[in-house]
């Protein structure tokens, strides 16, 4: 059974009238949004559209039901952009469903994640009151930081109505330069050079098979040539048929597609991590599908066994995960939790999450 | 305090816990902890208690909690706001001490530090990795990474790269119940809710950080430092707005006054021209050759803005001392009147001028001067309100203006303050941002960490009790432990 | 800050006191920079926590007796006073205050016959030198006495030098550029005559002709800061007769006594002198900022190069701001290379007579500043001052490095004698 609100004061009847609710945006992270037996799916995307939005501010609200790709298309108009990029823009993500699942892309590297970039919130929390945090300008200090709260939150803590963003101008040249390495100790070695190098890249991702660095450089596009040799002699000047460099179209068009995370089937995990940590992970993984986004500080992998063996993987690497979709049905109504590997309950957000919800109508356990 | 307070109880216990030496209660020892940087209040504390261990950290505030006697931590006590005021009869929980740097690892490019590590140590620990710690406050010489953390403060340089909050990863935490917690992780990522981010800038009230993982930045390859002086200062607000508008990320962008010009200018030699009705610094940082083609578009912008001088720094000497300049000017304010109120409000910077000159207004109506200098880059607005205590009536008039001022800042549609905090001093206004649900819900997950209320009780909500503007007998009188005859 | 000192009840001395307290805007700035903060990490130890209590206390809400422990540990170096941006005089506001409370102080008996023989001795050359023989006869006896007595003798050198008499004028050598009054200084010219010497030729070499006043005496820096506020008005207005005004400047090589100097338009405030006082305060000068406004004869060039670290004493760089001046002269000696000290800022823990009355944590400053010194590879350590001198020499000492330590106008003597 799903409702659709088109106002506000809809959702907050709804939470008001349900017992076990499930808020969905576009539907893309199926792992997240696809309900247990009890739950009322809350399709969210009739609550969409910008509310205001001033060029010349650099700042945003949007309702949360509203398409990543349309808030990116009128930001574009003006030669702004989404700072943490996030994933599966084609595919239909919203906004709201973006900050709950707490994900953010490549693009991370230069300014940061969602986390970083949000502003305000308002959401419906377990008693149907509508409750507002934060701001619209780009600094606020005033009350507890409950849209930085919402990130990541699945939306057990509330439901999003309605969200405010500090955006950046986009810059106005990108280039970038794929650079394949003779084993992945170079690929992590120069990794680490560069992540602490005085060049300032608005992606830096690892793949491990071939051992490749993929980075992205953007500014005036007057500065990028010599950007780029610099940053190319800084590397040692790789051969050329151990490097490419992509620029125009065919160089947006490669950063689409990296943003589909279109790994095939599978499942498709989330997994936090530290460049540190990635060579004992590697030795564990094998022809799986995956990409290290931003220094090595978030990998997007596929996993096509059952996913208890992904969750005693990264227990004993000392890793969490979160799955956001499976290629079928089965694959996420049979997952018990999204989250896998080390567990990450603590005292804090047990409290915190029953102030909110107290009658635990967000929950997804029973 | 709740009836069942046990404050003798408590200090009992203390005694044993700690050395006599590292728990204060003489009224000697306990006066100077009265208030923070904002004077205008003040409230005695029943004992000032400075841990060497997290766990005396913890140990303390266990016993506050058993004997239900409020505790409040602080760093070096720099907070504007009453952040760090004591609560009347509480306790002080001295974190300067726990000032270690317990890991830096420059690979991972991340320190973990004590709460009282001081914040520019952070960068300085970290220079000879070619490596900094973003946020910096003006008090940065000064204050502590905790401190920084409980008012998720910001400064000059949040304009690129975020306040405190962004440069946070992880931290682990005494909540208020005695629990301990680890909020945050290693890496830049993270997931489910984000607590850590709930945890900062919760102004104290949901328990003590013990140790605290941040988030290093590569040094900029370059600088470059523009002054540019405007015969008003609704100029250089509209030049603010321009440069925004242009597409440029300014690492840094601020706006001094002539009144905040001239108390810098007296107190380090900046170099300032001194007749300028405004001055705007605007730096650019980055990879040398994309700042050097930043720099030509930055020059054409402020040409348009009408400047009548524009300055570039020649070296690092140069724009270290407009930098020094900058982050003294607060304090160089001192200079020209005896007491002032510093506010904190936020507008959007396109509002900028419109907000000065109703400020440049307000200042007159009241009869009182306001030196302005901030973070326009932000629209984060710092006005300060210039009065003498000793002249009747000036203190309540400042604050009937501040009160304007943050009033106005809301209405552009703006906040009541962007980094300093709402502490004591902005309780009141509270309101004015947020609906009594919205701030019932703040309280809800307030009262869900800390059930008693007792980690800085009082601070934030409009509800709170009304801090001690004079003190009555202290703890230890009232049980007979000391006289001050 | 705002106050309710009874400014009218307290006279001119509550002005500076108020004006002071006044300018504080407890914005803490001042808490690095202050030695005693940094080693005691206590609000009351601090220069901010001091100025509150200085408030409470002449505001009456808290008895001097509570307060004193804190203001007592207070070195007096002033490193707050170049820290804060806000202004605040707080070498004028402490000064001011001991002269205040002094007399309303319940000291017990030893306190007061320890502190008596430091204001008879130390100000004193000739009764120092006869108490610097004695203690070295208490040398002997130090494993047997107790411990506040043994800090005063650790810092007595093994052999005192020979007294030399200064001349009443030394002439310039060649053309004549000047004409100053050198104040010869108390301790130091027992201790280390040497300096004087060594200045004296400096001067004599750099054209500048020398009178050495008959009268002078103390200039009553240590009465000051110690709140004997009589004392120290005795010895001032005997220097204020005693100095001649047909001088380009009045020069001193020890800091404390420069800075003691500089003070005397405050001590005068409300006096009849305080014109007077204001006219001799304006002709003070370091030694080093003379020589380097006067532009220095350039020295001949060194025999190897040498790696010299420049300490900063209190009184020099806090109190008269003068830090860039000694290291130019430095500089200018060819084969020098300067070399700055961690933490340079911070007091070695001399500071007066704070060694005797403070001796924990003199000793522990002397010790970090020992460590930062020796942490920079130097050869040769210099300063400005007697204080400093000793105190770094005797931690040297302790840590078991013998690196020479050399007033600035010493290394300048020796570089031109070759
Ligand atoms: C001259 C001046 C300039 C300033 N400039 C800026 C500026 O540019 N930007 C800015 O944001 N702020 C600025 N401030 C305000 C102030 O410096 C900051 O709020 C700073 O973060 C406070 O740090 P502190 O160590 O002094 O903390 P304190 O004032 O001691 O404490 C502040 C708050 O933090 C809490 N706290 C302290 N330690 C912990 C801990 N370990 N765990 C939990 N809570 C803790 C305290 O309970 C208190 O509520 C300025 C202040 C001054 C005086
Ligand atoms: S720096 Fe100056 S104004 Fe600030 S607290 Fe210290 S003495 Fe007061
Ligand atoms: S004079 Fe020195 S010791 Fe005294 S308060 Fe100032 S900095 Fe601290």
């Amino acid at each position: 059974m799903a409702l659709k609100p088109a106002f506000v004061t809809e959702v907050q009847e709804a939470v008001r009238a349900h017992a076990k609710l499930l808020p969905r945006g576009g539907g893309t992270k199926t792992a997240l949004s696809t309900p247990r037996a009890e739950q009322t799916v809350l399709d969210m995307t009739g609550l969409s559209g910008m509310l205001e939005y001033d060029p010349g501010e650099f700042v945003f609200v949007a309702q949360a039901g509203t398409p990543v790709a349309e808030v990116e298309k009128l930001l574009g108009q003006h030669g702004q952009y989404l700072p943490f990029d996030p994933p599966f823009v084609e595919a239909g993500a919203t906004l709201g469903g973006t900050v709950a699942a707490g994900l953010s892309g490549p693009l991370r590297q230069r300014y940061g994640g969602v986390r970083d970039f949000i502003l305000g919130v308002k959401f419906v929390d377990g008693q149907g009151n509508l409750i507002k945090g934060g701001g619209k300008v780009v600094k606020n200090a005033a009350g507890f930081d409950t849209p930085k709260l919402m990130v990541g939150s699945l939306g057990r803590l509330g439901i999003l109505t309605e969200l405010a963003f500090k955006v950046f101008p986009f810059p106005k040249a990108t280039a970038t330069l794929k650079v394949t390495f003779g084993s992945l100790e170079a690929a992590l070695e120069a990794l680490y050079k560069l992540a602490v190098s005085q060049f300032e890249f608005y992606a830096l991702d690892l793949e491990a098979h071939p051992a490749t660095l993929t980075l992205r450089l953007g500014g005036l596009s007057e500065a990028l040539p010599v950007r780029l040799e610099r940053l190319l002699g800084f590397l040692g000047n790789p051969a050329e048929d151990r490097r490419l460099v992509l620029e125009g179209e065919p160089e947006r068009g490669y950063w689409r597609g990296v943003n589909r995370l279109e790994f095939g089937e599978g499942y498709l995990v989330k997994i936090p991590i530290q460049p540190k940590k990635i060579l004992a992970l590697e030795t564990a993984l094998s022809t799986q599908a995956r990409c290290y986004l931003s220094a090595g500080n978030l990998l997007y992998l596929n996993w096509l066994e059952p996913i208890a063996e992904l969750d005693s993987l990264l227990k004993t690497q000392g890793l969490s995960g979160l799955v956001l979709r499976g290629s079928t049905s089965h694959d996420v109504t049979s997952l018990e939790s999204p989250f896998i590997g080390v567990n990450l309950e603590q005292a804090f957000g047990n409290r915190v999450t029953a102030a909110l919800d107290p009658s635990r109508r967000f929950s997804p356990e029973p | 305090m709740s009836l069942s307070a046990n404050p003798a109880g408590l200090l009992a216990d203390l005694a044993r816990a700690l050395p006599q030496e590292r728990l204060l209660s003489q009224p000697a020892q306990l006066t100077p902890y009265e208030s923070d940087a904002l004077t205008a209040f003040r409230a005695r504390p029943c004992a000032v208690v400075l841990p060497e261990t997290s766990q005396e950290v913890l140990e303390t505030v266990r016993l506050c909690a058993k004997h239900q006697v409020p505790f409040l931590a602080r760093g070096s006590g720099t907070s504007l706001s009453g952040g760090s005021l004591p609560i009347d009869g509480g306790v002080v929980i001295g974190l300067n001490r726990l000032n270690k740097l317990l890991k830096l690892d420059p690979q991972e490019r991340i320190a973990v530090v004590q709460p009282g590590f001081i914040n520019l140590h952070v960068s300085n620990a970290a220079a000879p990795y070619g490596l900094y710690y973003a946020p910096d406050p003006s008090s940065q010489p000064v204050s502590t990474i905790g401190g920084n953390l409980a008012f998720n403060s910001g400064g000059a340089h949040c304009l690129k790269y975020g306040m405190t909050s962004n440069h946070v990863l992880g931290a682990k935490v005494v909540l208020p119940t005695g629990e301990v917690v680890e909020l945050g992780g290693e890496s830049l990522e993270g997931l489910g809710p984000d607590w850590l981010g709930l945890f900062v800038g919760s102004e104290g009230l949901m328990g003590i950080a013990l140790e605290i993982r941040l988030r290093l930045l590569p040094k900029p390859e370059k600088y470059h430092t523009l002054l540019a002086a405007y015969d008003s200062l609704g100029k250089a607000g509209e030049a603010v707005a321009a440069v925004v508008a242009s597409g440029l990320l300014p690492g840094a962008m601020e706006i001094m006054d002539s009144l905040a010009i001239e108390a810098a200018e007296a107190a380090v030699h900046a170099g300032y021209p001194m007749e300028a009705r405004a001055l705007l610094i605007v730096e650019l940082e980055g990879e040398t050759p994309q700042v050097e083609a930043e720099a030509k578009y930055l020059s054409e912008v402020i040409a348009q803005s009408g400047p009548y001088e524009v300055r570039v720094a020649k070296d690092n000497d140069e724009r270290m001392r407009i930098w020094k300049g900058r982050k003294a000017a607060f304090s160089a304010v001192g200079r020209l009147s005896p007491d002032y109120i510093v506010q904190d409000g936020v507008v959007p910077r396109s509002k900028l001028g419109q907000a000065l000159s109703e400020i440049e207004r307000l200042s007159h109506q009241h009869g009182l001067r306001v030196a302005n200098v901030f973070h326009a880059g932000d629209g984060n607005l710092h006005p300060l309100i210039l009065y003498d205590g000793k002249i009747a009536g000036e203190l309540e008039r400042g604050e009937v203006l501040a009160g304007e001022i943050l009033k106005m800042c809301v209405a552009l549609g703006g906040t009541i303050t962007g980094e300093h905090g709402v502490g004591m001093e902005k309780k009141e206004y509270m309101p004015e941002m947020f609906t009594p649900q919205d701030l019932e819900a703040m309280h809800r997950i307030h009262r869900s960490v800390d059930p008693d209320e007792l980690s800085n009780r009082g601070k934030m909500f409009p509800s709170g009790e009304a801090p001690a503007l004079s003190h009555g007998a202290h703890p230890l009188e009232q049980a007979g432990v000391i006289s001050r005859e | 800050m705002q106050h309710k000192i009874p400014v009218s009840q307290l006279g001119p001395q509550g002005e500076i006191m108020a004006h002071a307290i006044e300018a504080c805007v407890h914005c803490g700035f001042c808490l690095p920079a202050c030695p005693t903060y940094t080693v005691l990490g206590e609000e009351m130890d601090s220069p901010r926590g001091r100025i509150f209590l200085m408030k409470e206390v002449l505001e009456g809400g808290l008895n001097l007796e509570e307060a004193t422990p804190y203001l007592d540990k207070c070195l007096g170096c002033v490193g707050c006073v170049t820290a804060c941006p806000s202004g605040v005089a707080y070498g004028e506001l402490i000064s001011t205050f001991r002269g205040w409370s002094e007399p309303k102080r319940q000291r017990t008996p030893f306190q007061k016959v320890f502190r008596m023989a430091i204001q008879e001795t130390l100000p004193y050359p000739s009764r120092f030198r006869t108490a610097a023989t004695l203690g070295k006869l208490g040398k002997l006896m130090q494993p047997v006495l107790p411990q506040f007595l043994q800090a005063p003798l650790n810092l007595l050198p093994d052999e005192l030098p020979m007294a030399q008499p200064l001349p009443e004028v030394i002439p310039a050598e060649g053309a004549r550029r000047a004409k100053v009054a050198f104040l010869a200084g108390c301790a130091q010219q027992v201790l280390q005559p040497n300096f004087n010497w060594a200045t004296l030729r400096v001067l004599a070499k750099n054209g500048v002709e020398v009178v050495i006043p008959k009268g002078q005496g103390c200039c009553g820096a240590l009465s000051m800061h110690t709140g004997e506020r009589e004392r120290a008005l005795g010895f001032a207005r005997n220097n204020l007769e005693a100095f001649p005004p047909d001088v380009d400047a009045i020069i001193t090589n020890a800091a404390g006594c420069g800075s003691g100097l500089k003070e005397y338009h405050i001590l005068f405030h409300g006096e009849p002198e305080s014109a007077l006082a204001d006219g001799f305060v304006k002709k003070v000068k370091d030694v080093s900022v003379f020589l380097a406004e006067l532009g220095l004869k350039e020295p001949p060039a060194l025999k190897q190069p040498l790696k010299v670290a420049y300490h900063d004493a209190c009184h020099l760089a806090h109190a008269q701001g003068v830090r860039a001046e000694p290291r130019k002269l430095l500089k200018s000696i060819p084969g020098v290379e300067l070399l700055e000290i961690a933490e340079g800022e911070l007091c070695c823990g001399s500071a007066g007579t704070y060694n005797l009355e403070q001796p924990a944590i003199a000793a522990t400053l002397g010790e970090r500043k020992a460590r930062n010194i020796i942490a920079t590879g130097a050869r040769l350590i210099v300063t400005g001052n007697i204080g400093c001198f000793t105190q770094i020499q005797t931690h040297l000492r302790k840590l078991g490095k013998e690196i020479p330590v050399m007033h600035t106008l010493e290394l300048l003597d020796k570089a031109y004698s070759g």
